[in-house]
């Protein structure tokens, strides 16, 4: 009984000292809110970042360009221990078939191919590569593998525009851990602080709570709770606030970059594992807030 | 029920508030601690109920040697002993009836027995009528009544009392010390710190006299109330 009493009186007192002074907690709510709304759209962000990065990794094609004087039955050879090197589909491209294709991306200019006295272009095999093996080092590798082909002249996979691909996300990435820890870092302190002049207009109460036997336990377990409470008001309203941003400039956001995106891009938006997330971390953020304010300035 | 041997408290860089102090106050006993400012009165009072601690020497309160007793059980030794303030310490945003209850609260008392202790407590100290009335709104003797009560609602079987009419009219200075003497009779060990000698004359309690932190007389209440006339 004395336990669910004390539970109940450590509520009733978080709750009067976010009362007592609405000006500072509303000040330190605010502040996680607007950290856990940033946090939110940046996850969101990076979740368009990845289907990005994804659709572009879909399109990695290798291109293997096959000694002229293969024969049929040698260029299917080298299709099947394609096939088996690199698990992914193969398209076998004849040297016609490779001269009609420039003929048409050459337009009006793809005449002058017919001038020439013979095909110049050799039999290709196009091998859209399997999602596994589309990291830059995985595609080096696999390359590595074919090259050493016999009736292998060249492999092309576009080295470079995969590699700056994924230095651009690696930054990104990076980016947005050093900005989390920066923003987090931020509230922490300023949730510190409001608590700090929550437990300064409470000296008094605190150095009475002390004469009359209260264990310092009893007096902190108030001001975690109260830190508690904050994270929690705010994480829910950035839940809020990503809800809203998601349902009014959501569908706008996403019409107006769907020439980058594709069509299959969702936009940022609130999910319920994103909302969870949200919410421990405003809890853990107001509690870590709190410990450092009752840690530093409860020295009881 | 509290013993002094040998203590000494000072503070670095000043000369000495208390030496060599040796007492003994039994179980029931009604004792008023007295002597100028600045004698060490209030330090002796915060020894007990570890306010302070002191610099040398051994101090047992209840067969508990608090000269050694580790800082987490310092709370479970203070709710065995109510506190007097001369200031009051009320929290003026809080009812009379939340401000008796703040110790029960302490205790993790259930709301609804709380509640009723204190209104016990209320009427026995006479202000069970302003008990939704903030502190600020009451007179100086009934704010001390209120802080006695404080003090006594969880029967604890020390009260210490810090020039507890120090602030208050001689009217109200004589409900204080009645309402401190009908405890004492009740069985709790009472020490009043004062140096009001009308007091001393008046209730004729065993007194000890500290001067510059030295105690220079511990009589029984008629020889001490002699004195006084003397």
């Amino acid at each position: 009984m004395s336990v669910l009493s004390k539970a109940a009186y450590f509520w009733r007192s978080a709750a009067g000292g976010l009362k007592h002074s609405p000006f500072v907690h509303f000040i330190a709510v605010s502040t996680i809110a607007i950290a856990l709304f940033a946090a939110g759209l940046a996850r969101g962000a990076s979740h368009v970042v990845d289907n990005l990065l994804a659709s572009l990794g879909g399109e990695v094609e290798v291109t293997l360009y096959l000694a002229p004087q293969l024969g049929e039955d040698e260029v299917h050879g080298v299709h099947t221990r394609v096939v088996e090197l690199s698990h992914g589909e193969v398209t076998v491209v004849p040297p016609e078939a490779a001269l009609k294709r420039l003929r048409s991306e050459l337009g009006d200019l793809g005449e002058a191919l017919s001038e020439l006295p013979e095909n110049p272009l050799p039999a290709t095999l196009e091998l859209r590569v399997p999602e596994a093996r589309r990291s830059p080092a995985a595609l080096a590798a696999l390359a590595k593998e074919l090259r050493a082909l016999p009736g292998v002249t060249g492999v092309d996979y576009g080295e470079a525009a995969v590699e700056r691909l994924s230095a651009i996300a690696r930054a990104l990435s990076f980016g947005a851990l050093v900005a989390l820890v920066v923003v987090l870092g931020t509230t922490i302190v300023i949730v510190a602080a409001t608590l700090q002049l929550a437990i300064y207009s409470r000296r008094e109460e605190i150095e009475i709570q002390k004469l009359v036997g209260a264990t310092d336990r009893f007096v902190k377990a108030p001001f975690l709770l109260e830190g508690l409470l904050q994270g929690l008001l705010g994480a829910l309203l950035a839940v809020g606030g990503l809800w809203l941003f998601g349902r009014l400039l959501g569908p706008t956001l996403g019409s107006l970059f769907a020439f980058l995106l594709g069509p299959g891009v969702a936009a940022p938006w609130v999910e319920t594992r994103t909302a969870l997330e949200l919410l421990a971390a405003g809890c853990a953020l107001g509690l870590g807030g709190s410990f450092v304010a009752v840690g530093r300035f409860l020295r009881v | 029920m509290i013993q002094f041997f040998h203590v000494y408290k000072a503070y670095p860089g000043d000369p000495p508030v208390l030496q060599d102090i040796n007492l003994n106050v039994e179980k029931g006993e009604f004792v008023f601690l007295t002597g100028p400012s600045g004698a060490g009165k209030t330090t002796l009072l915060k020894l007990i109920f570890c306010g302070e601690k002191a610099t040398k020497g051994q101090i047992l309160v209840g067969g508990k040697n608090i000269a050694r007793i580790r800082e987490s059980a310092v709370p479970y030794l203070r709710r065995n002993i109510g506190v007097v303030f001369q200031d009051f310490k009320l929290l003026p945003h809080r009812s009379v009836a939340d401000n008796v209850g703040f110790t029960l609260d302490v205790l993790g008392v259930p709301r609804p027995e709380a509640r009723e202790k204190v209104l016990r407590m209320l009427k026995r100290v006479g202000l069970e009528h302003k008990a939704n009335s903030l502190p600020l709104r009451l007179s100086g003797g009934e704010q001390q009544r209120v802080v006695i009560a404080r003090a006594l609602v969880n029967d604890p079987t020390i009260l210490l009392a810090d020039e507890p009419t120090g602030n208050l009219d001689p009217a109200l200075t004589v409900e204080i010390m009645d309402l401190l003497t009908d405890i004492n009779i009740r069985g709790t060990t009472v020490m009043v710190a004062t140096h009001d000698a009308t007091l001393l004359s008046r209730y004729q309690k065993r007194t000890v006299r500290l001067e510059r932190g030295l105690i220079v007389s511990d009589e029984d209440g008629v020889k001490a109330a002699r004195r006084m006339l003397v």
